[in-house]
């Protein structure tokens, strides 16, 4: 496709630990397009971060990548050198990150950090590079920018220095900003700011997005697909509304059913959970990932049964109620049978 | 006519605070003025952003900070009045990560059992039958009792830190963003576990959150704090239908729906 700005098939990643292999990612696929927002969700130690570093080639040193197709506007980056890696890290692939606290060098003003990016990634210095700097302050909405360039970190507010971050990512033009929990370290009132702040600048420069997130409410402000994974695998993609309307994997629907819908439920009755905890990763996996979590998550939703359509030659994958744009896969059989979904034979 | 647990009038708390080497200090007013009155079997939230003093007034109605003017009264008398461990008996924290919450060095029993010790509990075997009752009852398995913090998961933990707070069968447990360090699977379990024990022992709760969906499904009552002030107080029915402060507007504003559908409507 032309308008596709990230294309990554089979990754996986295995961190060796003494004697044993830690699975964190097993075999994910994503895309993202122009102008598109692809939200990853999952709860901690699911591998979103992961994910979203070895896209950046910026995993731990021992962990492992395999991956059969890593690329970027079409051209594969997949074995770019260390130097040809970091033209592509800010340049083309941006990221901001969680805490914004840390992610900032605080001995160093806004303008000389700012500044350097656009020496490193745009060969523009001095007064045009300034120049810069205060025109995109100005645009993600901080308003005395010129002085807030003279500015240390310490000096300016968490949502300030988040903005600051985006700032410095968007300098550059990159095809593609990462966001992982960019508002989690955030107020609900700067989140809510900050969330439209980038999904207007990403219109305004057509840029994808990856936002990484465990907040459903974030998901359904500003998703336009959603993958959601689940022990290291993507269990259930598709468009957002698919996903909130017809939850067909049992962590999606068991995860909808955990947050707090005002009008929905009554005040202090009991919220759905998903009962145990997630398996651990290290070594292979023998049995049902999703086993002893089963809980109530499934009963109440009988009649919202999905119509499963399989998409061959991948094993569990199938098409809910035939549209392309919603994809669940189970680890196995029994997962599968539980989940209690009618399977149609062919494609309608 | 409930029981009155917890009576405060006109809260103040001033910090001291450093401009710099030889300038002197300047005043931080952190608490300015603010009342409450909390029922028996009520849930009272406290929302507001970072640094609007929620902490501040959590601590003071613990007794761990004391207030420069105003009065607290919990359960009838005065705090300054009530000797310490009575104070603990009465009123018990939960903080917000139970990952520096719980000392790393000590044993899930240990830790559970300290408050009983402190209280001069000798009976060693008293303590634990008490413990073993008390993690029966926040949903810890009994193996635990001679595990380590470090070998629980973020929920388990903050199970712990339940029955910790639980062990003394205090009236008042305090809860400072009892959730938001967990994942959402994890604090729906937390969530309904914190409601059922208010059924089941009578406790009358003040939570503390930034989230709103979590505070309008727990909470009777709640209390916007804005810069050290009470801006609004409502049943949380009330406060989210009819909003009056403006600062409650833009808080209920800023709720994302988990609903794709409707994220257009608000702003």
């Amino acid at each position: 496709m032309a308008d596709q700005v990230l294309n990554v098939e089979n990754l996986s990643i295995d961190i060796p630990l003494s004697g044993d292999i830690l699975h964190a990612v097993d075999g994910i696929s994503i895309s993202v397009n122009k102008g598109e927002t692809l939200c990853i969700v999952g709860e901690s130690g699911c591998g979103k971060s992961l994910t979203s570093l070895a896209i950046m080639d910026l995993l731990p040193q021992k962990a492992v990548r395999t991956v059969d197709k890593l690329e970027l506007n079409g051209s594969s980056i997949l074995n770019y050198s260390d130097r040809q890696m970091s033209d592509v890290r800010g340049s083309k692939i941006g990221m901001i990150f969680q805490e914004p606290m840390t992610s900032l060098n605080p001995s160093f003003t806004v303008e000389n950090q700012m500044v350097e990016t656009l020496a490193r990634h745009r060969n523009i210095r001095g007064k045009e590079a300034k120049k810069l700097a205060v025109q995109m302050l100005e645009k993600v909405g901080i308003t005395p920018a010129k002085q807030r360039l003279k500015q240390y970190p310490h000096q300016l507010s968490g949502g300030l220095r988040q903005r600051v971050m985006i700032a410095m990512t968007l300098l550059c033009e990159p095809e593609l900003i990462i966001a992982d929990e960019p508002t989690t370290a955030l107020d609900v009132t700067i989140q809510a700011q900050i969330l439209e702040l980038l999904t207007r600048l990403q219109a305004d420069f057509n840029t994808g997005l990856i936002l990484i997130t465990h907040d459903l409410g974030v998901v359904a402000k500003s998703a336009d697909r959603v993958a959601v994974m689940y022990a290291g695998q993507i269990v259930e993609e598709g468009s957002v509304y698919e996903i909130f309307d017809n939850p067909s994997h049992p962590y999606t629907r068991g995860l909808l059913s955990c947050i707090p819908v005002p009008g929905k439920i009554k005040r202090g009755e009991h919220l759905g959970s998903i009962p145990g905890m997630v398996p651990s990763l290290i070594g292979e996996f023998t049995e049902c990932r999703f086993a002893g979590r089963w809980g109530d998550t499934l009963g109440k939703e009988e009649e919202n049964i999905a119509h499963l359509v399989p998409i061959e030659g991948v094993d569990y994958a199938f098409l809910v109620h035939g549209t392309t744009d919603h994809v669940v896969r189970f680890c196995c059989n029994s997962c599968l049978k539980k989940s209690k979904s009618k399977i149609s034979k062919g494609v309608n | 006519m409930a029981e009155v647990m917890i009576d405060a009038k006109n809260i103040v708390k001033d910090f001291k605070i450093s401009k710099g080497l030889f300038r002197g200090k300047e005043t931080l007013r952190a608490v300015d003025g603010v009342s409450l009155q909390v029922l028996r079997g009520e849930i009272l939230a406290i929302v507001g952003e970072s640094g609007c003093g929620k902490t501040t007034l959590a601590k003071i109605l613990l007794g761990l900070l004391q207030q420069d003017s105003g009065t607290v009264e919990l359960c009838g008398s005065k705090i300054e009045q009530i000797p310490r461990l009575e104070l603990a008996k009465m009123v018990q924290p939960i903080f917000q990560d139970p990952y520096s919450s719980l000392n790393p060095r000590k044993s899930i029993g240990s830790i559970i059992t300290l408050p009983m010790r402190v209280q001069g509990e000798k009976n060693s075997d008293v303590w634990k039958k008490k413990a073993l009752q008390t993690m029966d009852l926040v949903g810890l398995p009994a193996r635990m009792f001679d595990q380590y913090p470090n070998q629980l998961s973020g929920g388990q933990r903050q199970r712990v830190a339940i029955a910790r707070a639980l062990i003394n069968s205090p009236k008042i447990v305090i809860c400072d963003e009892p959730t938001s360090a967990l994942d959402v699977s994890v604090q729906s379990q937390i969530l309904n576990l914190l409601n059922d024990l208010r059924e089941e022992l009578n406790l009358t709760y003040v939570i503390i959150s930034h989230n709103l969906a979590v505070v309008e499904h727990m909470a009777t009552q709640v209390a916007v704090m804005y810069f050290g002030e009470k801006v609004e107080e409502a049943e949380t029915d009330q406060l989210f239908s009819n909003p009056q402060h403006s600062y409650t507007k833009t808080l209920l504003n800023s709720i994302l729906s988990p609903d794709p559908r409707q994220r257009n409507k608000k702003n």
